[in-house]
């Protein structure tokens, strides 16, 4: 029988055990009396420890007598709280009570943080006791406990303690103690206990930041009662109390603890709070403010609300707010705001006119695609890049509008037709991107147009017709843009990509084949395996046969394959290949993916002349690999 | 559900927020760059950082911080001597000062009024109970994973960040990487159609323990403060080993643990998000061929598996809908069903999982008290699913969390696994 001192060298040196490793052996499995056996017995320290950890899980009252004495171990006594903190039942905290009175240090702190732990309402008058403890840290383990219990008893302590003549640590351990208390009562739903003992903690001239947290606690208890001090807080010079106010803000009335009623008072608080920074000229504090109403807003904001914005963002305001409003209209807006948007978006300043661009682009509805659509019939040139800009952002279905815009006399419309149909022209539709890409009016527009192609075809659910439409287009490009075309085929993707990829393989075009097999060479699926071995095979062959077999090699080592399929794969390889390192790599595999697919292909390859070393080792470290419980040698 | 609007993104706020003329105390440094003569931000403006435990997970994470332009790093606090003069020197040679001063106690980095925040890099034995102790300080934190130790202490660690107001961020940067934010937008938005199942990769199904090697001679507290190191962990005698293992040590609080809790702080994190951030998983059942099953209260399954993962890096996950289905990983490149389901986007591909723009979103959120993307709520449900995974995987049988109480329904065993005793004197 393994003894536990020999299970935890044991764990230790291989860092990871299952359970199934103590299997037999005093361990998560053993009974309770066999635990207790060894806490009993003269066992090194290290196998009492572990037993208590096991004891953890499987004690029982029972276990109370033999762990209660380890408590005064300082060795030990950390250990035993683990169980005395987990075993139902009176007999552990009667255990741990009993155990303050004989303790002192560290020691009593231990377990008076366990009774706290174990919310051991019997404890609170020995709390109470050791609360003015000349030992601070077992005076701050008592008031923590006080607070975690939070009973009207302990409430009523803690409250007590509160003095502001303490010593400055002691009287922020047990405001600390109170506020957890005053949290773990609201959580119980004693709002009118909670509040007590924060405004006892928020009279006690504590530190700003358990008076933050008071103030917090409050608001949350008060709940529209509190608006009133949460502007009050906003208001605060100091800064901790003003930060813990916007994190408040932030939240109150929102996610979980939802209240449609309370999101609508503090919404019109902040609203107001905002007007007021604004006509004080205190633009930064507007600006958060403003930031704060848009996350609240983020799912459904009000009419109310968007209206606020909407005026924010006039022209009238000093541009950061315009900046922050149009930005927080955009996270909270709907059709309704798009007008006043897309008046911003003309507007001389290009930071405003770029911010409400982006603003109307992550609107969200069907609706605002629409009232973009409507007005990209009537605009002129001045409008048009800009609405073009939004289908393109949008991926607005206006394809029939935008494509007469790509033969526009003013070339900057031109190129945003372009640009707006990357994410939007269907397959149909693509030789257009085609042409304007092969035959540009420009340079640059060609360049334009380029981009757009690669962006619409990879996006084509229609692969194979896709790399079909591209594949042709290959055929009667410029030579100069073939390569450009056959990186775009690539990018789709398929198995006519494939085909695409293996005729200019083999096409007699250098620049063609060289970029066919580096494309080959990096393909995300297995079907470009048969082509790349037979590249790589070829007589007499090409200038890339060794890229060929890199790139074969490369999807026998990486993809999700059948065992049989993947030895097969290394046999072919094997063959092949004509340098060391090749033939190394696919030993490699071989032992990477363990299987008698593969160890019947090492054992083959320990019978090729000048391979016999290399492949008996391989075939050995797989039989290794393949006997459970053995390590590879 | 919207995505949260931040003006900070387009520019930031005083750090005094809506406090006029709040007094900030001036580091004791030089350089016009620290005065904001050469367009650099200026001390008023800077949020005053610290860092308690920064190992080599936590060095990545200050080079994160140093690279933003309103952090000052004035303080760093280690159990390890060399590790708080090492520290030291990085952050003076980034600074171009001497000023960061190192602590070997926590209290005192916590008492300084003029560190806004803490960086919390330590071991995962103490991340919960560090956490907590900061925000009872008024200290915003951001924390590596995974945050906590059990089921109550990531109840607990919860409800202190509400009580305190503390903008909280726990290290799990990829909820602020594009690609992992466009997949779980799918999933949480119905572009997959009705959600079926959320996969993550745990990288490890086991329960694990730190144990108790054998006793060495201790060094000088001043050198490297053992009982310090042990924090909240169950005593056991100094061994140089468990020392420098603090990425390990009572990771789970000791029987409970492994890659589930390690890499689920990650990834369930993700797949958490996929479902919107709602509660955890009501059933748990043991692991059966790599697979361990959860199941959300409407029937979406939560499925940890080892194998059977498309090559996108690690920490790979993957949502199905009756409609689609997404899988991203590291690597910066997601597979999509159909792609259709980009419908035009361009999602930027970043692989490696850097740090910079989580911690970017946490300063942001110190200055408008928001909420950045791995806060309070959104870690504690992750975690709970961990740990309550991780209480199936130990007692070899399903359990069932009652989302009312975060206890097992009429099971006595899995309850008792929920908490932990710390050792004396600490407690939350």
């Amino acid at each position: 029988m393994m003894r536990p001192m020999a299970i935890l060298r044991t764990v230790c040196l291989v860092a990871v055990i299952s359970p199934t490793a103590w299997a037999g052996s005093p361990g998560p499995g053993s009974s309770e009396p066999e635990l207790l056996a060894v806490l009993r017995s003269d066992a090194a320290e290290a196998d009492k420890a572990i037993t208590c950890k096991f004891l953890a899980v499987n004690g029982s009252p029972a276990a109370v007598p033999d762990l209660a004495p380890l408590l005064s171990n300082p060795r030990l006594a950390s250990w035993a709280r683990i169980p005395l903190e987990a075993i139902p039942g009176p007999e552990a905290a009667a255990a741990l009570r009993q155990a303050a009175s004989q303790l002192e240090g560290r020691l009593l702190c231990g377990v008076l943080t366990s009774l706290g732990v174990r919310h051991d309402g019997a404890a609170v008058s020995l709390l109470a006791e050791k609360l003015s403890a000349e030992d601070a840290e077992v005076a701050a383990c008592a008031a923590w406990s006080l607070g975690q219990i939070a009973t009207p008893e302990a409430t009523a302590i803690l409250a007590g303690a509160l003095d502001k003549g303490s010593e400055p640590a002691r009287l922020d351990a047990v405001a600390r103690a109170a506020v957890l208390c005053g949290t773990n009562l609201l959580a119980a739903g004693r709002a009118d206990d909670a509040i007590g003992i924060f405004a006892s903690v928020r009279a006690a001239g504590v530190t700003e930041q358990r008076l933050a947290e008071a103030i917090r606690g409050t608001i949350l208890a008060q709940r529209a009662a509190g608006i009133p001090l949460l502007v009050e807080t906003l208001r605060s010079p100091t800064q901790r109390l003003a930060n813990m106010a916007v994190f408040i803000a932030r939240g109150l009335g929102r996610g979980e603890a939802a209240d449609a009623s309370l999101a609508a008072a503090v919404d019109k608080a902040l609203l107001a709070e905002i007007a007021k920074a604004a006509t004080d000229g205190a633009v930064p504090r507007a600006e958060l403010l403003i930031d704060v109403v848009a996350e609240r807003n983020a799912d459904d904001a009000s009419e109310a609300v968007t209206e606020a914005l909407a005026g924010l963002a006039g022209a009238q305001n000093a541009k950061p707010l315009r900046l922050a409003a149009i930005e927080a209209l955009g996270h909270t807006g709907n059709a309704a705001v798009v007008g006043p948007l897309l008046v911003a978006a003309a507007d001389d300043d290009s930071g405003i006119a770029d911010t409400a661009r982006s603003a109307v682009a992550v609107l969200e509805g069907e609706a605002v695609n629409q009232e973009i659509a409507k007005r990209l019939a009537g605009a002129d040139a001045a409008v048009l890049p800009a609405l073009l800009e939004l289908v393109g952002r949008r991926r607005i279905d206006a394809v029939a509008a935008v494509l007469p815009l790509v033969n526009h006399a003013d070339a900057s419309v031109r190129a945003a037709a372009l640009v707006a149909l990357g994410p939007t022209v269907d397959l149909g539709n693509l030789e257009v991107l085609v042409v304007a890409a092969t035959q540009p009016k420009s340079e640059a527009e060609g360049g334009v147009a380029r981009t757009a192609l690669r962006e619409a075809s990879v996006r084509m659910a229609d692969r194979d017709g896709c790399a079909s439409k591209l594949a042709a287009a290959v055929e009667k490009a410029p030579a100069e843009l073939k390569v450009m075309l056959l990186d775009v085929i690539g990018e789709v993707g398929g198995a006519k990509a494939v085909q695409t990829m293996a005729a200019a393989a083999r096409s007699g075009d250098a620049a063609l084949e060289d970029a066919a097999t580096r494309l080959l060479g990096k393909w995300m699926t297995a079907d470009a395996a048969p082509i790349l071995l037979e590249l790589a095979t070829a007589e007499p062959g090409g200038k890339f046969k060794t890229r060929a077999l890199k790139g074969y090699v490369r999807i026998a080592r990486q993809f999700v394959l059948p065992d049989a399929e993947r030895a097969d794969m290394c046999r072919r390889a094997l063959a092949a290949a004509t340098s060391e390192a090749d033939r190394t790599a696919v030993l490699e595999i071989l032992v990477r993916y363990p299987s008698a697919a593969t160890l019947a292909v090492a054992e083959e390859a320990a019978k090729t002349p000048g391979l016999e070393a290399e492949a008996k080792k391989t075939a050995h470290t797989i039989r290794g690999k393949m006997q459970p419980g053995k390590k590879a040698g | 559900m919207k995505r949260r609007p931040s003006l900070t993104s387009r520019r930031g706020f005083l750090k005094g927020g809506l406090a006029a003329g709040a007094a900030v105390a001036a580091p004791t440094i030089i350089p016009s760059s620290a005065l904001g003569l050469d367009g650099a931000v200026p001390p008023s403006e800077r949020i005053v950082v610290g860092g308690i435990g920064i190992g080599r997970r936590g060095e990545y994470d200050l080079g994160c911080f140093l690279q933003q332009p309103d952090v000052q790093f004035a303080a760093v606090c280690d159990v390890k001597e060399n590790r708080r003069n090492h520290l030291k020197g990085v952050i003076d040679k980034h600074h171009g000062t001497t000023a960061c001063v190192t602590y070997r106690d926590f209290h005192e980095i916590l008492d300084r009024n003029d560190i806004d925040a803490v960086l919390i890099a330590t071991g995962p034995n103490w991340h919960g109970l560090m956490a907590m102790h900061a925000a009872h300080a008024g200290k915003d934190i951001y924390c590596e994973k995974p945050c906590t130790k059990n089921i109550a202490e990531t109840l607990v660690h919860r409800d202190t960040m509400h009580r305190c107001g503390t903008v909280f961020q726990a290290g799990t940067q990829r909820r602020n990487l594009p690609h992992f934010a466009f997949a779980c937008e799918l999933a949480r938005t119905g572009r997959l159609g009705k959600l079926t199942r959320v996969y993550a990769h745990p990288a490890g199904m086991k329960a694990s323990t730190s144990g108790w090697l054998p006793e060495e001679p201790a060094p000088d507290a001043a050198v490297d403060d053992w009982d310090m190191y042990l924090g909240p962990a169950a005593w056991r005698p100094f061994n140089a080993r468990t020392l420098k293992d603090g990425f390990n040590f009572e990771k789970g609080g000791g029987l409970v643990g492994g890659g589930v809790l390690e890499w689920g702080s990650h990834c369930v994190d993700l797949c958490q998000w996929a479902v919107d951030d709602r509660p955890p998983p009501v059933d748990y059942a043991p692991p059966k061929d790599d697979q361990l099953v959860c199941r959300y209260d409407d029937g979406v399954e939560l499925v940890f598996r080892e194998k059977g993962w498309i090559p996108l890096g690690s920490c790979p996950v993957r949502f199905e809908g009756t409609a689609g289905w997404v899988e991203a990983g590291d690597s910066g490149k997601m597979v999509l069903s159909s792609p259709e389901l980009l419908a035009g986007r361009k999602i930027e591909e970043i692989g490696g999982y850097p740090a910079t723009f989580h911690v970017r979103d946490f300063l942001d959120c110190v200055k408008t008290r928001g909420k950045p993307k791995g806060n309070a709520d959104a870690a504690c449900n992750a975690h709970l699913a961990c740990h309550a995974a991780n209480i199936a995987i130990y007692l070899g049988r399903p359990v069932k969390l009652d989302l009312e109480t975060y206890t097992f329904v009429n099971d006595e065993a899995a309850n008792r696994l929920r908490s932990e005793a710390r050792r004396e004197p600490w407690n939350a």
